[in-house]
């Protein structure tokens, strides 16, 4: 590209776009001082048509034409046929698209303005903006163990480099533990995740710290310092053999947190039976002793000597790392938000977490669906003596596609809700099944064939969102509108699924502080560019990996756990790593362009 | 029968209030959240899908807007902020100008300087009436008193010019409604060419509309009671003291001061309290904003509200100040009170948010007649 002689730049902002945060005075004030900048023209200048524009071009001898702005490409044609018209290579007229070029949403005045002086220049800005580079530490912090996080640490830990995988609860595998079977395969998840679960638990290049969280971070890309807080397990990893004395002898219960509070588990517990790491752990809030000073029935027990403390405090470590990957995953919407569907209320509307749950064979049930019931002290439980349900209703789209809750698809929910009924027949035989979408989205590689396959099975699939969910007779009766049919549609059913979408983790804000990584308008991080880089961040060193960035499915976070430590491993091997993309200064950008346009300069004279 | 989409119908109806219609993507929340929509009659949903369309004469032989009534449920819970409940409201006020022959529905629902000009214009020629008219025709007023020692009103505002005045109103406004009720008939039940009601069920039918004219059963379907009954005693009120005004003026506007038992006095309290119940309901409400049915007021509604409230007050002063003996006050204030009173009539009755005391209730009846109607032998039938 050689250096454009003559050329104009228009800002195009309409009017209608009023989240437009960009002060164009200043812009226009900063492109002025370039002396190949003939004229500027911004949007309400003049009636951009054809005929005027080509008149203008022609009036003032234009040989290139920036086209700057939020969404400059949706006028493109236009100039480019003005040029065309005018006699000029309309090859020549450039977009500065606010919207790429790394920069997001912040709209750092100065980033703007480098983008800017590179295309006025006629240099593309990534050749310019290369950031700086720092040497790296070669261990890796991967922050979260579900699936993306452990894909990513056994990743790195095959390259033999060292990664410290930091998890919050007591064991590693995220949701992906608590389902059942995976779409559209049918895999059971446990079958596929328990392998690589032990896998990290057994590699000597990953030191896992589960119970523990990120406090603060600080450095920059290469060398970060990461101070993580190891809260009290109260139960030696090292020495506990997993032999479940003490939970038997422990008097003290709190729901499950494995089990979304659909069974009760001691206060010593092991997560679930593969947890991992396979040790028990005290919880402080539910333990009588850390309560009241009085009990220690599991210090009793135990057969191993010292092996529970109860007076085990919380520390901290500090560690340092070269890159860090972000895998914090996803919160499950609160659908007691959405009070018409009754959650909370009535016992047997389930979100679909508890019921992968129920289904699942280490679940409350042992795998057979039963409906809740009320025990002698009339709470609702789940029992295996309880009676099935006859018909099942599925609602989808709870929280998501809804401007009260959150805006975006959730992504999966189809396909598990789906899924849902195919298992629901195969345990109950016969059961009546109803589905209710809004628009069935099964993209991805064998999704509508799951579909379709569903659909061949004795499902009743209906367009029309449930509006309300209340109980009638002991019953639950469901009220919506049969959109095809045009019709009101009312039934009565056992049992309501509620296909609850995903949100953004609750930690995902401090993090993003702690980092310094941006989040979108939906809470999830926001990744570099979305089309061409969605694991980096605008930092240096920091990749994105699974449902944090925004959700997504099990083969969709595997696959984007792999790419975050292809990019950590990059660095790695190469020995360097760049700095961030938002650290290069505007001068810096500036003296590079002169450097760049004299090399050509010199290249034109050769 | 071919279908004639019109493309324009989005634009139109903008302008007759707030809403997306394009935000709705169909999940049916709505009509089945609205206590009010039932089979054979479900809307909002089926209505904006309509109105997407584009098929105007669907939507102009359409009863449901009319059959709701705006509790706001569908509006709380739409999942796309679409607003189902204001669109409805929208598709009231365009049903009002597309019932009016006249053209002038239109004009006033969409241009604030049409509507209120008109209503400037009408109270002006009142004023004028009263200042001027009356004494050029040979009326002198008095402010001397009655031996109760209250105001000869009589004398200012004679009474059978008043009263021939009020029913020449009446009849104006009365033809006007009745001419736009045949053309909501013919849109809705004639120009069905498929189906047709027999005479009879028109006859069998007829109570509903007398039935839900008085009660407004529908109204009390929709979940908050409480506005039900505010509704209902600002109607009752309004009715009795139209009634009252129209066809017993000679006994109502009296001169001898009666014992406030007394049935023309002790209607007029009712009336006063039912309509200063309903107003201040339904204008707290607006202000407040905090039910969905009062969360979007269109020019029109303010409108009805503030003129309704100055009649009445001015009603009330009146009567105090005929009482009381004093002639000045009472006489301006009856100028007022028919400055306001006369415009409301004329322009809200017939064309805007008043036209709704009629095309309710008639809305509900002809529901029922469509619910009853036969298919219209065809020729190929009568040849068969």
């Amino acid at each position: 590209m050689r250096s454009p002689s003559k050329t104009c730049i228009f800002f195009y902002n309409p009017q209608f776009s009023d989240f437009d945060p960009i002060d164009y005075a200043e812009l226009i004030r900063y492109s002025m001082t370039f002396p190949n900048v003939s004229r500027i023209w911004k949007y309400h200048d003049f009636i951009w048509n054809e005929q005027n524009l080509t008149d203008k071009i022609e009036a003032n001898g234009i040989d290139h034409l920036i086209v700057a702005g939020l969404l400059p490409g949706t006028v493109k044609t236009l100039f480019s046929k003005a040029m065309a018209i005018a006699g000029k290579d309309p090859a020549n007229v450039i977009l500065a698209s606010f919207n790429d070029y790394y920069t997001g949403t912040t709209f750092d005045m100065d980033r703007l303005k480098s983008v800017l002086a590179c295309l006025i220049a006629g240099l593309s800005y990534e050749t310019v903006a290369i950031p700086d580079e720092n040497p790296v530490n070669p261990a890796t912090l991967v922050i979260g163990g579900g699936i993306a996080g452990i894909q990513a640490s056994l990743e790195i830990a095959y390259s033999n480099n060292h990664v410290y995988l930091v998890e919050k609860t007591g064991t590693i595998g995220g949701k992906m533990a608590t389902f059942d079977k995976t779409f559209p395969t049918l895999d059971c998840a446990a079958c596929i995740l328990t392998p690589k679960m032990v896998e990290v638990n057994q590699n000597p290049f990953i030191n896992l710290m589960t119970y523990c969280e990120v406090q603060e971070v600080s450095g920059e890309a290469g060398n970060y310092s990461v101070r993580i807080l190891m809260r009290a397990r109260k139960v030696n990893v090292k020495t506990c053999i997993g032999c479940g004395t003490c939970t038997e002898k422990c008097p003290a219960q709190a729901p499950s947190e494995f089990d979304y509070g659909t069974s009760m588990r001691k206060a010593i517990y092991m997560p679930f039976p593969q947890a991992v790491p396979n040790k028990y752990m005290i919880d402080a809030e539910s333990c009588i002793y850390l309560k009241t000073g009085k009990c220690r029935a599991c210090v009793k027990v135990c057969p191993v000597p010292d092996c529970i403390n109860l007076d085990e405090q919380d520390h901290e470590v500090t560690i340092n790392v070269g890159n860090i990957i972000v895998a914090t995953g996803f919160k499950p919407f609160d659908a007691k938000k959405m009070d018409q569907f009754g959650y909370g209320r009535l016992p047997n509307v389930l979100t679909s977490l508890e019921f992968e749950r129920l289904l699942n064979a280490s679940g409350p049930t042992g795998g057979n669906i039963h409906l809740r019931s009320q025990d002698k002290k009339g709470n609702w439980i789940f029992t295996e003596e309880a009676e099935k349900p006859e018909k099942v209703a599925i609602i989808h789209c709870v929280g998501s596609r809804d401007k009260n809750h959150n805006k975006y698809c959730s992504r999966v929910c189809c396909m598990y809700s789906l899924k849902f009924s195919h298992l629901i027949l195969e345990k109950l035989p016969g059961a009546e099944i109803h589905e209710y979408f809004i628009d069935m989205r099964s993209f991805g590689k064998g999704y509508e064939e799951f579909y379709e396959r569903i659909l061949e099975e004795d499902v009743s699939i209906v367009r029309g969102k449930t509006a309300k969910v209340e109980e009638r007779n002991g019953k639950l009766f469901l009220r919506g509108e049969d959109i095809l049919k045009g019709e009101i549609l009312e039934n009565t059913v056992d049992m309501v699924i509620l296909s609850i979408g995903l949100e953004a983790a609750e930690e995902t804000r401090d993090l993003s502080r702690m980092l310094g990584i941006p989040r979108s308008e939906d809470g999830f991080f926001e990744e570099v560019h979305y089309n061409l880089d969605p694991t980096a961040t605008s930092r240096g060193g920091i990749y994105l990996a699974g449902t944090c960035q925004g959700p997504k499915d099990i083969p969709d976070s595997v696959a984007q756990g792999s790419a975050a430590a292809a990019r950590a491993i990059q660095s790695i091997l190469k020995g360097k790593i760049y700095k961030d993309l938002i650290s290069i200064p505007l001068e810096t950008i500036e003296k590079r362009i002169n450097k760049l346009t004299l090399v050509q300069l010199e290249e034109k004279h050769l | 029968m071919s279908v004639r989409v019109h493309p324009e119908l989005r634009n139109q109806l903008m302008q007759f209030g707030i809403g997306d219609w394009n935000a709705c993507y169909h999940c049916g929340t709505c009509t089945a959240m609205c206590p009010l929509s039932e089979e054979g009659f479900l809307f909002p949903r089926k209505k904006i899908r309509l109105m997407q369309m584009g098929l105007k004469n669907e939507i102009e032989s359409s009863v449901e807007p009319w059959l709701c009534y705006y509790c706001g449920d569908c509006t709380s819970t739409c999942p796309r902020d679409a607003n189902p409940g204001e669109l409805m409201m929208s598709l009231r006020r365009y049903l009002t100008s597309i019932y009016d022959w006249t053209g002038l529905s239109k004009k006033f629902y969409t241009s604030e300087v049409w509507e209120i000009g008109s209503i400037l214009l009408i109270a002006v020629l009142v004023v004028i009436a009263f200042l001027i008219g009356l004494p050029a025709m040979g009326y002198s007023f008095t402010t001397e008193l009655t031996s109760q020692g209250g105001v000869k009103i009589n004398s200012f505002a004679p009474i059978h010019i008043i009263e021939a005045f009020d029913w020449a109103m009446a009849i104006v406004v009365g033809g006007l409604l009745i001419s736009n009720i045949l053309r909501m008939y013919y849109k809705i039940i004639w120009k069905h060419g498929h189906t047709k009601v027999t005479f009879w069920v028109h006859v069998r039918e007829f109570w509903r509309l007398v039935f839900n004219f008085s009660v407004q059963p529908k109204f009390g379907k929709c979940d908050d009671k409480r506005y039900w009954f505010s509704h209902w005693f600002l109607m009752s009120g309004y009715t009795i003291m139209f009634i009252v005004v129209v066809v017993f003026l000679p006994w109502f506007q009296t001169e001898k001061i009666l014992p406030p038992w007394h049935l023309q006095r002790a209607l007029g309290y009712y009336a006063t309290f039912g309509l200063l119940f309903g107003l201040l309901v339904a204008i707290t409400g607006r202000m407040r904003r905090k039910d969905v049915k009062f969360y979007f007021s269109h020019v029109s509604d303010w409108l009805f509200l503030v003129m309704l409230t100055l009649t009445v007050i001015t009603g009330i002063l009146i009567h105090i100040f005929r009482i009381y003996g004093m002639p000045y006050a009472t006489y301006i204030f009856y100028i007022i009170h028919m400055a306001v009173l006369v415009p409301m009539i004329l322009i809200e009755v017939p064309f805007s948010k008043w036209s709704h005391l009629a095309y309710r209730p008639f809305a509900v009846y002809f529901q029922h007649l469509k619910t009853h109607a036969v298919p219209r032998k065809t020729k190929i039938n009568s040849i068969n």
